[in-house]
């Protein structure tokens, strides 16, 4: 009597392998300014300065240079948020000027998530721009152009 | 006959050598052995040592960890959380950041920057720190040790302004809160602390206050006086002024005529 295959072929790899996973696909190309907002000696900021963090590193800082990530710390024992302001494009397909995360009761992991879910969807698709050409092909082009004078020159 | 040729000693005899060769450049087997004679097997298998194991009623309740004890605690985090302490207790200023992704290369000439201005940059596991404030007045420090952080020892309370300006520099230091003079501040007090000015020109405010009240009221009484000479002082004067105006045409008239 054997009962039909149920779970995984392969072990997940741990909380720090799926943070990664979701840290490679954030793309920031569509805010304009990050603020995350939160007080130190408040409970549950850890994952706050775990993200923050996260959006400092170069590989994601790399996806949009202009983007500014500022901190900003509050002694009043609030909760702590993110503010993503978008740019016009972005502002645009969202219909919404800013995305706020209020990430107190939220872990490091899920808010990559929802990062992931609401604001790396908002990145403009990438321009294709000033192709590198090869010898050959500039050569068919020239050739193609200067054939025609080559040939009407040639008597 | 042959037992007495074998008295003679091996190496006065020329045909056998003392020493017999058995092996030759050739490699050792010790993977595959031989099994061993059955004598030579129950001999082994009677002289194998026998050591004495916990009594199983003791251990059957144990975790893996406590029985195989795999986890003790190291000493030398007794020796640095004593490091630490030492620090907290001998530093005037203590200034906690939020360390953000940043090059060795950058953390380096800032340490050296404020090394030059006497304060320290430090970094140590919040389970180190956490052993070092344990039971002491500095345990309201903890919560800021969450996630990556590295905190600037200095003996001296006035080289805040200099701290500040310098981590101005550096965008990835965000300055979550410190200790001036065993006293906890957070974030916002500390840039207040830093823009308060000397002891000394705070204490000449206080004793400006203070004569303030016995000035007023020493200004109130001579009020009414005061304002009599001014108005008769501006009196005089335009009196003078009166004066040398009908002087002077006189005075201007007089060469003419002459």
């Amino acid at each position: 009597m054997s009962i039909p295959f149920s779970g995984t072929l392969r072990r997940s790899g741990g909380i720090v392998s799926a943070i990664g996973k979701q840290l490679k696909s954030v793309n920031l190309k569509g805010v304009k300014r990050i603020t995350v907002q939160f007080d130190p000696f408040a409970e549950n900021v850890k994952s706050t300065r775990e993200f923050l963090f996260l959006l400092s590193t170069p590989k994601v800082a790399q996806t949009n240079p202009k983007c500014v990530v500022k901190p900003d710390i509050v002694c009043n024992r609030q909760p702590a948020s993110i503010n993503f302001s978008l740019i016009e494009t972005a502002q645009e397909q969202a219909k919404v000027k800013e995305i706020r995360f209020n990430s107190e009761n939220l872990s490091t992991l899920e808010l990559l998530q929802l990062c992931n879910k609401h604001v790396s969807s908002l990145a403009p698709p990438e321009e294709i721009t000033n192709k590198v050409l090869t010898k050959a092909e500039k050569q068919k082009l020239v050739g193609g152009a200067g054939g025609k004078k080559g040939g009407s020159k040639k008597k | 006959m042959s037992k007495l040729i074998q008295h003679s000693l091996p190496v006065t005899s020329t045909r056998s050598p003392l020493l017999q060769f058995l092996r030759f450049r050739g490699k050792i087997n010790i993977q595959r052995p031989k099994e061993p004679h059955y004598e030579r097997a129950r001999v082994i298998a009677v002289t194998q040592p026998k050591y004495p194991q916990p009594v199983k009623s003791l251990t059957c309740f144990q975790t893996r960890a406590e029985r195989t004890k795999a986890q003790l605690e190291n000493p030398y985090n007794e020796i640095v959380a004593r490091e630490v302490r030492n620090w907290l207790n001998h530093s005037q200023l203590v200034a906690i950041f939020h360390l953000n992704s940043i090059t060795a290369d950058e953390i380096y000439q800032l340490r050296v920057q404020l090394f030059k201005q006497n304060m320290h940059l430090k970094s140590y596991g919040r389970k180190i720190i956490g052993q070092a404030v344990a039971g002491t007045p500095y345990e309201a420090i903890m919560p800021l040790f969450h996630s990556n952080h590295c905190i600037v020892f200095s003996p001296d309370q006035k080289r805040l302004s200099t701290l500040l300006r310098l981590t101005r520099k550096v965008p990835q230091m965000v300055l979550i809160g410190g200790i001036v003079e065993q006293t906890l501040l957070s974030r916002n007090e500390l840039v207040a602390y830093a823009q308060m000015p000397s002891l000394q020109v705070a204490q000449a405010q206080l004793v400006q206050t203070l004569n303030q009240a016995a000035g007023q009221l020493v200004q109130h009484l001579q009020a009414h006086q005061g304002n009599l000479v001014r108005v008769l002082d501006v009196h005089a004067q335009q009196g003078q002024a009166e004066e040398t105006a009908t002087e002077t045409p006189k005075d201007a008239a007089t060469p003419t005529e002459s």
